[in-house]
């Protein structure tokens, strides 16, 4: 059974009187992944801002389940079951590895860590460490690892294989998938399409600020490559 | 020997009381960007406090609760109505604490009149201490602004809410999307801040002059203080507290006042100058 | 509020003020003499506004109610003094030109003054009511305020004899006044026989004096003559007592009203003298009714008396005075008659000498936090500054 997770709705936004995105639609179903790639600059980051509540709406519609979340902060969005990892700012410097899991958890315990950390055993190791002296791949695994574990129905992820090395790649792909057979729904924005073929239902490209192209088939590589490259 | 350890006595007892006037500004500006004119006046609040429950026949101790209540509520009250919408427009910001320091101190004013309050010394006396007779009330609080400023340390660093004010000084969208109401937050942390004040000026309160306008000298000290030890840190605020601290009181010993006021005006030029970010910056 | 509102309201607001001044109305009532009352009305010195203003008020209705000056009845603008020298002086000059004052009043410092006689230049009658560093005597200002020469020499030498006191700390703020006061006040202990153990002039923004009370605890000072103004002289005096000071040595301000006294605290006040022509609680039957009157008129809580509030009050009785026996409000005929002028005020009965007043110096005690009279210095001479 198909439920919608989130639906958008002719959507455009961006920066104050600045309209960076322009009227996109697209809908997350349960267990399903929903992929969103383009060049450098084209609206990506901002569209995924403008989901999460990190940027206010200009106009459009998005629905989670089934309720408008227009005018929910961004802060509550997490208590309705929607998780974000951004792209950039992805995890506190100042804090421990240990902090950064846990300080919006009463518990401090990290139970709900331990079947993700046996894929990424480097940040157990690094639990005590200022999460600043990580090297990029292991912020974006630490600020992927703590989005995965949160109890929320839609998690949402901007470039998560940014500077990751390609094993790592491989394993959040496997976590990603293993997810959605439990019925999660996952919106991707990424650039690597390998890493994206592995965990797509449906992707969409973007092109300054708007969907250029949207295809359900999961053998999209090439399709998009020359899309690209025009 | 007797002078020396008056001396020494005097620059802890400087250098304690200008990190306890400091703090709340330290607190807000370091956390929120918001350089709070009005700083001054929660001082002040906290002073009149002391006035009012001698004057009501009661205990000292009284005033602590009696400030704070009065300083959550004002604070409460200008956050919500003014600074909240002003957050990262620090020059907006600066005009309109501006506005609400005149405001409260005008408020004062009508209230309690112009006039000098005498508020009653609380243990008056002297101890002797290392063949130096020396105030009882100034070394009490100086141990008890060394316990405040170790309960706050601990606080900010071992507490789930501090933790959380540091996440949202580093990140505040990352803290949204973990779930942190920061707007919330910056307001708990507006109001720990003015309260911290308030306190400040409950505990200075049997030692100075008490009127609507003392708020003004206080920010003044303040910002010196930040100047030199730089914004966000405790460490920059002891280390500030110190170095002004320090130096009027040994260059007024060794010259006079005149001097030792000089000296804490060029350092801080200098600072503004060389070093604009003060001594210790994290940010 | 629309921006519109907003402007329309404040200038209604504008206009109403103007008006409630008496820029409209008065203009068809009998021509009345307007006198520039120029006071702090804000700055560090406006807690000394609000008393003056109500004795100027009361001495207002007590010229009018014997028919004014030179059969005029006197209205009252009030100006702020306690603004930079320089816009002071344009507020005067708007009251003089603009609003039509016919002579000033001045209770305000040095610097302010220097201003304002700038403005008027002799040409318009002035009276400058608090106590000052004496030595001027410019055309058409009369000085009603007590010199150094009256407070501080008959008391000083009073209090050595007394104490049998030998070491004296002088400690002011930095300007002309506690620095000219100090002038005399060295004079007097060199022919005491005293020693200066220490002078120290603080700038106004200093609020901790540790440094300079362990220099007075060192230096043994066995007096310490406080030209320290307001909330310095309040800190000061706390600290000071604080530090277990105020049983052994023995302190004289001569701007130790009962304003700073209240802040100094009933705790803290121990062994402090001030000198002065007025006490809110002088004892003569003229000081009595005078302190009964206001507060009968302003009520139990209104600001309380203190010199500068007296003196300011015998500040228009002056102008009264002389202006009656010139039989004119010009400036020179007024110059040519003050000299031996003479009347009764709250202060007792003063004459004009040299420009300044002849007058009884009070030395009182603080007990808690209010002044007990210990000994009157009669007719004290304020010295002779317009021999030049």
């Amino acid at each position: 059974m198909d439920r919608t997770i989130l639906e958008v709705q002719n959507l455009s936004g961006g920066y104050g009187d600045l309209i960076i995105v322009r009227n996109i639609s697209l809908s997350v179903y349960n267990g399903n992944t929903v992929s969103i790639t383009g060049r450098n600059g084209v609206g990506k980051t901002t569209l995924m801002r403008l989901i999460s509540g990190s940027l206010p709406l200009t106009s459009g519609k998005v629905n989670f389940l089934g309720n408008s979340i227009a005018e929910v902060p961004e802060h509550k969005r997490f208590n309705l079951g929607m998780s974000y990892a951004p792209q950039e700012r992805i995890v506190f410097d100042n804090l421990s590895v240990k902090d950064n899991l846990t300080l919006h958890y009463l518990e401090t315990d990290l139970d709900r860590y331990s079947n993700l950390f046996e894929n990424f055993p480097r940040l157990r190791e690094r639990l005590g460490q200022r999460a600043g002296t990580l090297s990029g791949g292991e912020k974006k695994l630490l600020s992927f690892t703590r989005a995965i574990a949160e109890p929320s129905n839609l998690v949402l992820l901007d470039e998560p294989t940014e500077g990751v090395q390609s094993d790592n790649i491989e394993l959040m792909a496997q976590v990603i998938c293993s997810q959605k057979s439990q019925g999660r729904g996952f919106l991707v924005v990424d650039q690597n399409l390998t890493f994206l073929e592995s965990i797509t239902d449906t992707i969409h490209l973007l092109d300054h600020g708007e969907q250029v192209y949207k295809t359900d088939n999961k053998r999209f590589r090439g399709e998009i490559e020359t899309r690209i490259s025009i | 020997m007797e002078v020396f350890v008056t001396f020494l006595l005097n620059l802890i007892y400087i250098s304690a009381t200008l990190a306890l006037i400091a703090l709340g500004l330290a607190m807000v500006f370091g956390l929120l960007g918001v350089m709070n004119m009005a700083h001054g006046e929660f001082v002040m609040l906290g002073a009149y406090s002391v006035y009012v429950v001698q004057l009501a026949g009661q205990h000292f101790l009284w005033a602590i609760p009696v400030a704070i209540v009065i300083c959550v509520m004002v604070g409460w009250l200008m956050e919500w109505l003014v600074v909240r919408h002003l957050y990262s427009r620090p020059f907006d910001t600066l005009l309109a604490t501006w506005g609400v320091a005149i405001l409260i101190r005008k408020g004062v004013e009508v209230i309690f009149t112009r006039d000098y309050k005498s508020v009653n010394q609380v243990m008056p006396g002297t101890i002797d201490l290392l063949g130096v007779s020396y105030p009882a009330y100034r070394l009490l609080l100086v141990a008890l602004i060394i316990v405040l400023f170790v309960a706050l340390f601990t606080w900010y660093q071992k507490s789930k809410a501090g933790l959380k004010i540091r996440a949202m000084v580093q990140g505040p969208e990352l803290a949204a999307a973990v779930g942190i109401d920061t707007a919330r937050l910056s307001r708990l942390t507006f109001i720990i801040g003015v309260s911290t004040a308030g306190l400040a000026g409950v505990l200075l309160a049997p030692l100075v002059r008490v009127e609507p306008y003392i708020g003004l000298d206080y920010l003044m000290s303040s910002f010196f203080i930040l100047i030199v030890g730089g914004l966000g840190t405790l460490e920059g605020l002891l280390i500030g507290s110190t170095v002004i601290g320090g130096t009027d009181a040994i260059v007024s010993t060794v010259f006079d006042k005149t001097a030792g006021y000089m000296s804490v005006l060029l350092i801080s030029i200098l600072f503004l100058w060389l070093r604009p970010d003060g001594i210790f910056y994290r940010r | 509020m629309k921006r519109r509102d907003f402007i329309k309201t404040s200038m209604a607001a504008a206009a109403f003020t103007a008006a409630s001044q008496g820029n409209i109305f008065s203009a068809m009532a009998a021509p009345k003499l307007k006198v520039g009352v120029m006071i702090p009305l804000s700055g560090p010195a406006a807690l000394f506004g609000p008393s003056t203003k109500n004795v100027a008020q009361m001495a207002a209705e007590k010229i009018n109610s014997g028919g004014g000056i030179l059969g005029r009845k006197i209205e009252i603008l009030f100006g702020d003094a306690g603004l930079p020298p320089a816009e002071a002086a344009q507020t005067a000059l708007r009251m003089w030109r603009g609003q039509g004052c016919e002579a000033f009043v001045g209770m305000h410092n040095s610097a302010v003054r220097g201003a304002y006689n700038n403005v008027f230049k002799g040409q318009v009658p002035y009276v400058y009511t608090p106590n000052y560093e004496g030595g001027e005597c410019a055309n058409g200002v009369y000085y009603v305020g007590e010199t150094p020469a009256q407070s501080v020499v008959p008391t000083m030498k009073w209090l050595a004899g007394e104490k049998k006191l030998k070491k004296f700390y002088l400690i002011g703020n930095d300007y002309n006044w506690p620095r000219d006061t100090n002038v005399i006040a060295k004079k007097t202990i060199s022919e005491l026989g005293g020693k200066v153990v220490g002078e120290e002039y603080m700038p106004f923004t200093v609020d901790n004096f540790d440094s300079s009370l362990a220099k007075i605890k060192e230096t043994g000072a066995d007096m310490v003559l406080i030209t320290l103004v307001g909330g310095a002289s309040v800190t000061f005096n706390r600290a000071f007592a604080s530090f277990g000071l105020s049983d052994k040595v023995i302190r004289l301000g001569t701007l130790i009203d009962e304003n700073t006294l209240l802040g100094i605290g009933a705790e803290n006040s121990k062994n402090i003298y001030s000198a002065a022509s007025y006490f809110a609680n002088v004892q003569t039957n003229e000081a009595k009714a005078f302190a009964k009157e206001y507060a009968k008129k302003f009520g139990s809580k209104a600001p309380v008396l203190n010199a500068l509030s007296g003196s300011a009050y015998d500040g228009l009785i002056a102008l009264d005075t002389i202006a009656e026996r010139a039989g004119s409000l010009s400036t020179k005929k007024m110059d040519s008659v003050a000299e031996g002028s003479e009347w009764d005020s709250p202060r007792g009965r003063a004459k004009m000498s040299n420009r300044h007043l002849t007058l009884d110096i009070y030395l009182a005690t603080a007990i808690g936090t209010n002044f007990k009279i210990v000994k009157t210095f009669s007719r004290q001479d304020p010295g002779n500054f317009c021999k030049a």
